[in-house]
């Protein structure tokens, strides 16, 4: 046995030991081969400070060995005394090893210096960027089959054209998301938009930016919507952005609109007497009627400072003193409807002390007692900061406002506008809440009043920016 | 007798279209009211589909309603010649009229009512009855229950005792009553609420309308464009004092070139319309400048262009209900001047929305002052446009019907929904 393996040997020798020189030449000019180029590697590296860099040799220094090694092994191989078929057998094992390591590698590479670069983009949501690199990652997959599967001599051309066309109909099928994944790339990486923004669209639509995935933006709407926009969308129209996150209320501020009808009490007055009389005994929501009703029903006039009373004696009566005695109640003064009755009643009866009854109004020019009956209801509108405050103030109806101001502040005896309590104990903001608090709303119209409100709140807003 | 169908829909504006009249947020403040609504049946009933002024606030409230979500309904009461002569008897001593009624009339009044209350199907959780002719249909009530409001759109204050006592025996039994006006009430026991009437923007009495139309109009009458116009459009009656009119235009043409124009038509029961036409005619006779137009009933555009053409428009009535007539010439955006009487108090406050006036003198002053300023007139006239529509337009009207039945579920003053 041993005298025909060496004979086998002897016979053989050159052809057993020249594949073994070629395969032992191969390592030790890989090794060289490996450890000068990545020395250069290193340095370029180091002088172009790409991050990449150490990525790079870190992920490819040992496979570069192993591939050397197919190298030589495949060389060494081809040298060898072997029949033509075991070099092909053992050349497309070896070019199948090769092409799986290789492929392996790229896709770490990729993987690795993908996530280096988009973690960059803050605003991409992971979804966007796990979706990127698996995309990448089959595709390479792909790749790497059709190459083995060439090198076995399987026809690819087939299998080509039906990736191609598989991938066409894929491309066809997710236009829009795949356009979505761009755009939020771009969104990414110019960091136009962050969440926590407050932006205004073209459509004239605003709020907050709520979440941004990788296919769309929500905004959250000062009504509590949330629009969902897609990516491509978002990028194609015209975006005002009106500012960063400002601080937070303890407690979001609910708008509330207020509406109203008026109640007959069939009481009626012809003089001062019965006006007098009738007045101390009413429900305060008469009196509250007759002291507001001006502002309601023109509240697109310059504001009157009259009263029902005032008018009617004036008017009615033709006591142009009296008249202007009750016009000169300021109802700001009183913060509570039971004082302001107080007033008008003393008015009236100084004026009887001196006039008695006076004059008595024509038929048909009485003076009926009504009642206001209001009806309050929650609105969408919710604010959380300053900025959507003011944005929702110029948004909400004039019965809003009306309710928020004067409704509050005398009939639901707060004593000050909701506006004021809110910004005092929700936001700490004491100056501007005192500011507008001491706002006589009954001097303004009533978009008067909201422009003044906004004006205050938009300057509080310069001013805090300024300094912050 | 048979029952008239229920009608639940009308094909007229949708409720969008509203919104650049009067902006989002009242008709979002109309849903949100509705929504309170829901699941309540609302079943209006009066005396006729067509025809008055409740049959077409109704025409047009009922599909508005139906729109925001509520279930209105709409149901008339069924009655023959007979019962609406004594029908139209009592409107008119409720007005204050003289008339002779006999006790036969209330027997033939009663006995109608009786049998429309066993006929008439009841499914609404808020009957709504309009106007005295159902006003017994409250006599149901402790068979059903619900809830009972009465529309009242006429001017009680000043009534035919016997008729209105007969009439309040019913009306104290609703849970509440509903009146246009201040004036036009008398103390009841029960709730009253206050819902002045209004106009429908998008009708064709209202809405905007192409210059075509409107100088088509004054051509076919043969008014001169270019001379500043003033216009009293109401029918021939001496409450609406067309000779007044005359008298102070003729004052004004004195120093001011101008024409006036009385438009209108004649009311087919009054039998003075007629001779007050004629006599208007007389007094105009000779002068090119005023021009006496017959207008004949449906011809909304016409009046609505010869509204929009007009420098002024005036209502010098002796006597007016609502007026709203003055609520449609001040919604075209057009200084009015008018007499201090009725509802126009209420719609006019003096030198803000209009000029109100007392005499004939005081109407001249005021077609004076506005001809040789036109600034103060163009100002007039937009804020009178202003009050009608934050005070009296269809949408108002709306959600006051929808506060007046929430109201019923809810006593107190402030209500928290």
């Amino acid at each position: 046995m041993s005298n025909t393996v060496n004979e086998w040997i002897s016979n053989n020798w050159l052809g057993i030991t020249v594949p073994l020189i070629v395969f032992l030449a191969f390592i030790i000019v890989s090794i060289w081969i490996r450890r000068r180029l990545y020395h250069y590697l290193e340095k370029v590296f180091s002088q172009t400070k790409w991050e990449g860099g150490n990525i790079f040799i870190a992920t490819t220094r040992n496979p570069f060995f192993h591939w050397c090694l197919i190298l030589g092994g495949f060389t060494a191989i081809q040298v060898s005394p072997l029949s033509p078929y075991f070099k092909s057998l053992f050349g497309r094992l070896l070019g199948s090893i090769f092409i799986l390591s290789l492929t392996w590698t790229v896709i770490i590479l990729i993987e690795r210096i993908l996530h280096l670069y988009l973690k960059r983009f803050k605003a991409l949501p992971s979804a966007t960027i796990i979706v990127i690199i698996n995309g990448l990652k089959i595709a390479f997959i792909v790749v790497g089959i059709l190459i083995m599967l060439d090198l076995w001599g399987i026809s690819t051309t087939p299998l080509m054209l039906m990736f191609t066309i598989l991938l066409l109909i894929a491309i066809f099928a997710f236009r829009d998301q795949i356009l979505d994944i761009f755009s939020g790339i771009e969104i990414a990486r110019t960091n136009v938009v962050r969440t926590n923004d407050y932006v205004r669209l073209e459509s004239g639509e605003e709020g907050y930016v709520s979440k941004i995935t990788w296919n769309t933006i929500h905004i959250k709407t000062p009504d509590e919507k949330i629009l969902v926009i897609p990516n491509s969308k978002f990028i194609r129209t015209t975006v005002t952005i009106l500012g960063k996150p400002l601080k937070q209320a303890s407690q979001p501020f609910r708008f509330f609109t207020r509406l109203y009808i008026k109640e007959l009490t069939g009481l009626k007055a012809r003089n001062l007497s019965e006006l007098v009389t009738i007045l101390k005994d009413v429900d305060d929501s008469v009196v509250y009627y007759h002291t507001h009703n001006f502002i309601e029903e023109y509240q697109y006039l310059t504001p009157q400072p009259a009263n029902d009373f005032a008018l009617w004696v004036y008017d009615a009566l033709g006591d142009q003193v009296l008249g202007e005695k009750l016009a000169n109640v300021d109802t700001f003064e009183f913060s509570t409807i039971g004082a302001l009755r107080e007033r008008l009643v003393d008015v009236i009866n100084e004026e009887l002390s001196i006039k008695h009854d006076g004059r008595q109004a024509p038929q048909g020019r009485e003076f009926h007692f009504i009642k206001s009956l209001s009806v309050i209801l929650p609105t969408y509108y919710v604010a959380h900061d300053l900025r959507e405050f003011v944005e929702i103030l110029r948004m909400v109806s004039l019965d809003t406002l009306y309710f928020h101001i004067f409704e509050a502040r005398l009939r639901l005896h707060k004593g000050v506008n909701d506006f004021s309590i809110w910004l005092n104990d929700c936001l700490g903001e004491k100056e501007l809440a005192d500011r507008i608090a001491v706002l006589d709303p009954y001097t303004y119209t009533l978009e008067g009043l909201r422009s003044m409100i906004i004006q205050l709140v938009e300057k509080h807003m310069e001013r805090e920016h300024a300094v912050g | 007798m048979q029952l008239d169908k229920e009608i639940y829909h009308h094909s007229k504006a949708k409720l969008q279209d509203y919104v650049p009249l009067v902006g989002r947020g009242t008709i979002e403040a109309l849903n949100a009211l509705a929504g309170r609504l829901s699941g309540k049946v609302i079943q209006n009933i009066n005396s006729t589909y067509t025809g008055g002024g409740v049959a077409e606030i109704l025409t047009r409230m009922t599909p508005l309603l139906n729109q925001l979500g509520v279930d209105a309904r709409w149901t008339t009461i069924k009655g023959d010649d007979r019962f609406f002569s004594v029908t139209k008897k009592f409107h008119n001593a409720l007005h204050g009229k003289i008339e002779s009624i006999s006790s036969e009339d209330f027997s033939l009044f009663l006995e109608v009512s009786r049998k429309n209350i066993e006929e008439l199907q009841f499914n609404g959780d808020i009957i709504f009855v309009h106007d005295p002719q159902p006003v017994v249909l409250i006599s149901k009530r402790h068979e059903i229950g619900e809830k009972w409001l009465w529309r009242c759109h006429i001017d009680v204050s000043n009534p035919d005792e016997k008729v209105w006592e007969f009439i309040q025996n019913y009306v104290v039994q609703y849970d509440a009553t509903v009146f246009s006006a201040p004036n036009f009430t008398r103390r009841l026991p029960n709730r009253q609420f206050l819902i002045h009437p209004s106009i429908d923007p998008l009708s064709d009495k209202n809405r905007e309308l192409p210059q075509e139309i409107i100088d088509s109009v004054l051509n076919k009458y043969g008014l001169d464009k270019e001379k500043p116009m003033i216009i009293q459009i109401s029918r021939f009656d001496y409450l609406k004092d067309p000779l007044g009119v005359i008298d102070a235009f003729e004052m004004v043409r004195k120093n001011i070139p101008c024409q006036l124009v009385l438009a209108g038509g004649t009311a087919t029961d009054d039998p003075e319309s007629d001779k007050v036409l004629e006599e208007a005619k007389e007094r105009a006779s000779g002068n090119p400048d005023i021009h006496i137009l017959l207008i004949p009933p449906e011809s909304d555009i016409e009046i609505n262009a010869l509204q929009r053409s007009a420098t002024i428009i005036m209502q010098k009535s002796i006597k007016e209900g609502f007026g709203l007539t003055v609520t449609e010439a001040l919604w075209k955006g057009k200084p009015v001047v008018a007499s201090a009487v009725g509802g126009i108090q209420l719609q006019i406050k003096n030198r803000f929305t209009g000029l109100l006036c007392h005499s004939i003198d005081g109407a001249a002053y005021a077609l004076r002052l506005l001809l040789s300023n036109p600034e103060y007139a163009r100002w007039l006239g937009k804020n009178g446009q202003e009050h009608v529509r934050q005070n009296f337009l269809i949408t108002r009207h709306l959600k006051d019907y929808l506060m007046l039945f929430i109201s019923l579920y809810h006593p107190q003053d402030v209500i928290y929904l």
